[in-house]
């Protein structure tokens, strides 16, 4: 299965966590309290091995990898200038520190002393001059190259130091630096090797089974709890769920199904924690045709999908609804479920306000993998009773990603975005599902080159509220995100934001 | 032919190695790298005088050599095809004997009434209900995946395949069962086991000695069948166990429209249902003479 | 996965009819449940009408699924779809098979070589196999494209089959009588040679027509069949599989529904066998 950043499998949840709500775990749920693990005897050398339904295209996170990568390298194998923490906070990593110039443009980031990649080399500052120009590059395939569009040179003035000039104000600098991989400049073939800083070095990729790490013994930081760690592939939850039951793997970094959570629930060798998700499952129109590009009608789609009864056929009790596409963990968030709430007549009688008083009909492309292909027949239900008609056809990851993300061919689409921070998607008129609303472009990008932190705050709440009303796309529910393993390990990640799984303070009590 | 079929398929390879945000020019630089920008003949070049040189090409979304990632899969699919095939004969030919000697007591025809059902069950109906029985419920196996160091780790690995060969050894047990019987019951009347008998031969004596090496004949040929659909038929249950096998190799290819890959696990296919072919045409000369003469005997 | 086409029959006779109407009755069954589904069904298909998941009860005698919907009547609509899978498949597989596997019969030395080795591969290709490279080079998924799939995978059996049936009967003497008088040879085909491998033919379409069913659930169940809301047993069968904790008759009782069509048309089979060669029968 072929994975994208922003669009990718069940439950693969980018996550921002403010550390309050990390702790109102949902009722019902037994919440890990990693860091306070029984005393039990730890064992330093344990591999921990965790199960993953996201195995890398290949290794390179600039090569099209895909989310895969992210999950088995980010701050494992490669580190950044700056982390991206589990709790959604970006802290200094690499870098030890940094000074704005007065105007906002200018960036002079001092490195963090002493630190050497796996193959003996120290870090430079050319190394982050590679690494960085490495994801602008014309030939790069990251999906961060645009937001690094706008930096306009890099100096090295020494070793320790690196400047970076920007073209206008870039408040997330910081944050976007956070996905950029410092490489070592020396490095080749990184699609089959790597060559990082971080705590892991790379042991051995099995292709369609599995990618092991080793402890780096002369890592500059503190070194891992655990003896390293391997992440097991499957191609399919109910397998990766089996295994966890059967102790081949001692973590799954997202449950797919409430069903398969009952086993391990009321299962003392299992524990499992609900963390902060920031995957929205939503219906995309393509609001450059018609009927989509009417706002009446896009209004009375969304009042005739009745998002509660959908969120509970698939999650049980278990997810979040939401009014837009930010989710509550975001701090532009804005309580929005009320707008267009469920309420069939009123879809009617905007419908036929809208020309449409005997509905019509369209095609939903729906990805093969759960649970699109069920939810698209629930909305082909709840359409029916407003008289639209749907039809349903599915399609491969890979056809998604062409037909509709490349060649915007297409009426209708399920897809969950998994990242965080990604209204900016609606301020981009070239995006995916074409929502072009001049107000809101103008506000995402106003936000973006904001002096404060409070500014670019209030500018994307009054753009997200304006989605909202817009009823740009039908937002219909938020995952869960909710991680189990077996009772005996602690410390693992439980957001898993941006895809990521931070494995070095996993710890495994001796049998 | 497969390189026709294959470039029908819709979507672009290049794009498997996409992610969101990319523009034209990234792209194309895929696209080159990949070689799905070059004419269609050109690409057929390419890959014809490749083939010749025994070069598979490499994966368009992985770049590994397509031979390396076939070989490494091998590890698990020649294993399972082959404990499932030896199973599958080891239940099916004394039961199979025992259906046709024995067709009047009530076992002999339970064995023929349950090979029924074996022949009318979906392997990966199988699959799964024996992945509630045994891995869920009883925990005797793994459900699922292969350990991390392959046939390093022997016991684990056979422990993973003990189920999927359990599956295939099933249903194909079913259908072998009947060739044998119906093997078996053609020997039970002909002439020269009445003869064998009429000499003062015991019947099981009769049997042995002249029955199964006659009978064996067209068992043998239907045995090659056996052995190089299962090999290929690993696709579902592969599928049903996480197995990192050839089959599951071939149906991430056709997802990802990563031609290599499928072209590859289709010729290696291929090659091995020529190599099965022939190998029971061989064993078959030498277990009956009279078909030794006879030069590409085909019905 | 297995060929069954060439499994070579021996039920005594004795049993024979016994066997036809036990296959004619598991047929019927389907026959009655898929025909009823287009006059009525328990429930609306698409509606959502119980409880997440909910167990059997009297209103839904199978459960419901995780939209709530009735799965008896799912299962029900799975036996209309098999049938139609079933004869769709069979026909499209007949008519190119016999067509290909008469060609073959009465080409020259050398293309009857080359077909007949390139049967020979294709067959040892399993029928899902080719259906899912089918599928797969199709631009949209639909029943209608699985259908032709699995019809086009049929045929090199069928084939296989038609070709060997036929230059059997072409060798008989008055065959070859026939053929020097000047006999055209499509009156050959339609008065001589269809007639006499019909019955053996038709014996082979009932054991596609099972092959076909197990293939297209293995279509839907790797999620290349034909799109929901066809309730493909396949397709309730992949579904399930992830509930089979909490709700596990979902993952069993279109298992059972779908076996019980195989074998009644593997009987089926069987009977007519036993019915247009009775001597083999007796022979036993």
């Amino acid at each position: 299965m072929t994975d994208y950043p922003l669009s990718s499998s069940p439950a693969r949840t980018g996550r921002i966590l403010r550390r309050l709500l990390a702790a109102t775990a949902v009722a019902g749920m037994l919440a890990a309290s990693p860091a306070l693990a029984q005393d039990a005897a730890i064992d330093a050398d344990a591999v921990i091995r965790i199960g993953s339904l996201y195995e890398p295209q290949n290794l390179d996170n600039t090569a099209g990898a895909g989310q895969g990568i992210s999950e088995a390298f980010n701050g494992n194998v490669y580190e950044a200038l700056f982390q991206l923490t589990d709790s959604g906070d970006v802290v200094e990593n690499l870098a030890t520190g940094y000074e704005i110039s007065e105007d906002g443009l200018t960036y002079t980031i001092t490195l963090q002393p002493g630190v050497t990649f796996h193959s003996g080399d120290p870090l430079t500052s050319a190394d982050v001059k590679f690494s960085i120009e490495r994801v602008t590059a014309e030939t790069s395939q990251s999906s961060r190259r645009n937001s690094l569009a706008n930096i306009e040179s890099i100096e090295t003035p020494d070793d320790e130091t690196v400047v970076i000039t920007l073209a206008t104000r870039s408040i997330s600098l910081p944050y976007n630096l956070s996905y950029v991989w410092i490489v070592n400049d020396a490095a080749t073939e990184l699609t089959a090797n790597a060559d990082g800083t971080g705590p892991y070095r790379l042991d051995a990729w099995r292709r369609g089974s599995s990618l092991s790490l080793t402890p780096f013994e002369n890592y500059w930081g503190e070194a891992p709890s655990n003896g390293g760690v391997v992440f097991q592939y499957f191609t399919d939850a109910t397998a990766l769920n089996n295994a966890l039951l059967t102790n081949a793997v001692d973590i799954i970094t997202a449950v797919q199904s409430p069903d398969s959570l009952a086993q391990f629930l009321d299962n003392p060798d299992f524990t499992v924690t609900e963390g902060q998700s920031t995957t929205k499952l939503l219906l995309a129109y393509n609001d450059r045709i018609e009927p989509f590009n009417n706002v009446t009608v896009r209004k009375a789609l969304a009042r005739a999908v009745n998002d509660e009864q959908l969120l509970q056929s698939i999650w049980g009790e278990y997810g979040t609804l939401i009014g837009s596409f930010v989710p509550p963990t975001d701090p532009w968030y804005v309580d929005l479920v009320d707008v267009d709430a469920y309420d069939p007549e009123s879809a009617r009688e905007l419908l036929a306000e809208a020309g449409y008083p005997d509905g019509f009909s369209f095609t939903i492309d729906t990805p093969n993998y759960d649970p699109h292909p069920i939810v698209a027949q629930f909305l082909q239900n709840a359409l029916a009773e407003v008289g639209v008609t749907v039809d349903i056809n599915i399609i491969t990851a890979n056809e998604w990603y062409t037909k509709i993300y490349q060649a915007q061919d297409f009426e209708a689409t399920l897809q969950e975005h998994v990242n965080h921070r990604d209204i900016v998607f609606y301020g981009n008129p070239n995006f995916y599902w074409g929502y072009d609303n001049p107000d809101v472009t103008r506000l995402i990008q106003e936000a973006e080159q904001s002096a404060t932190v409070e500014e670019q705050t209030e500018k994307l709440a009054e753009a997200n509220r304006i989605i909202a009303e817009d009823a740009a796309s039908n937002w219909l529910y938020l995952y869960p995100q909710i991680v189990v393993s077996t009772a005996s390990v602690s410390g693992y990640p439980i957001n898993g934001l941006n895809s990521q799984f931070y494995a070095y303070d996993i710890e495994k009590r001796a049998e | 032919m497969l390189f026709v079929l294959l470039r029908l398929l819709p979507g672009d390879p290049a794009s498997a190695l996409i992610s969101v945000g990319a523009d034209a020019s990234q792209i194309e630089a895929a696209r080159e790298a990949v070689g799905s920008n070059l004419p269609l003949a050109q690409q057929f070049v390419r890959f014809v005088s490749d083939l010749a040189r025994f070069d598979l090409g490499n994966s368009f979304v992985s770049r590994v050599p397509v031979l390396d990632e076939i070989s490494a899969r091998l590890t698990i699919t020649i294993p399972l095809t082959l404990f499932a095939f030896l199973l599958s004969i080891v239940i099916a030919v004394p039961l199979g004997i025992i259906a046709a000697v024995r067709a009047d007591r009530w076992y002999g025809a339970a064995i023929s009434t349950v090979s029924q059902l074996g022949i009318a069950i979906p392997v990966f109906w199988v699959g799964i209900l024996l992945v509630s029985a045994f891995a869920i419920n009883l925990r005797l196996f793994p459900s699922g995946g292969f350990p991390l160091r392959g046939w390093a780790d022997a016991g684990e690995a056979l422990r993973a395949l003990a189920l999927p060969v359990l599956t295939i050894a099933i249903v194909m047990s079913a259908s072998l069962l009947r060739y044998v019987r119906a093997a078996t019951q053609d020997v039970l009347g002909s002439d020269y086991l009445r003869t064998a008998r009429a000499l003062g031969a015991s019947f099981p004596e009769a049997l042995i000695r002249h029955g199964i090496r006659n009978g064996s004949v067209p068992v043998i040929s239907i045995l090659g069948i056996e052995l190089a659909t299962t090999f290929l038929g690993a696709v579902v249950v592969e599928r049903v166990f996480a197995l990192p096998g050839l089959g599951s190799m071939l149906l991430l290819g056709i997802e990802q429209r990563d031609y290599p890959n499928v072209q590859g696990v289709l010729f290696i296919s291929t090659l091995f249902v020529l190599l099965v072919g022939f190998a029971a045409d061989l064993v078959q000369r030498l277990v009956d003479p009279r078909l030794r003469d006879r030069m590409g005997g085909r019905p | 996965m297995t060929t069954i086409a060439d499994i070579p029959q021996a039920k005594p006779s004795r049993r024979g009819s016994l066997t036809l109407r036990v296959g004619l009755a598991l047929l019927g069954i389907h026959l009655v449940l898929g025909l009823l589904t287009v006059f009525w069904t328990p429930y609306d298909p698409a509606a959502m009408a119980g409880g997440r998941l909910s167990p059997p009860s009297l209103a839904h005698w199978a459960g419901t699924d995780r939209l709530g919907r009735d799965l008896m009547t799912q299962i029900m609509i799975g036996s209309r779809i098999a049938l139609m899978v079933g004869a769709g498949a069979v026909v499209i597989g007949a008519l190119i098979g016999v067509t290909l596997g008469l060609l073959a019969a009465f080409a020259t030395r050398f293309l009857d070589d080359v077909l007949a080795a390139a049967l020979d591969i294709l067959i040892a290709f399993p029928t899902l196999l080719l259906a899912m490279l089918v599928v797969a080079a199709s631009e949209s998924a639909s029943l209608g494209t699985a259908i032709v799939a699995l019809g086009i995978a049929l045929s090199a059996i069928v084939a296989r089959l038609t070709r060997i049936l036929a230059k059997r009967v072409l060798a008989q003497d008055y065959i070859t009588a026939a053929r020097t008088s000047g006999t055209s040879w499509p009156m050959v085909v339609f008065k001589h040679i269809l007639p006499n491998i019909w019955p053996t033919l038709s014996v082979n379409f009932a054991l596609q027509f099972g092959l076909a069913v197990i293939a297209e659930a293995s279509l839907s169940y790797l999620g290349l069949g034909a799109p929901p809301p066809n309730a493909s047993w396949g397709r309730l069968l992949q579904e399930a599989q992830g509930t089979v904790y909490t709700a596990p008759l979902g993952a069993i009782l279109p298992g059972i529904a779908l076996v019980i069509l195989v074998i009644g048309m593997n009987f089926l089979a069987d009977g007519l066998r036993d019915r247009a060669d009775p001597m083999r029968g007796a022979a036993r």
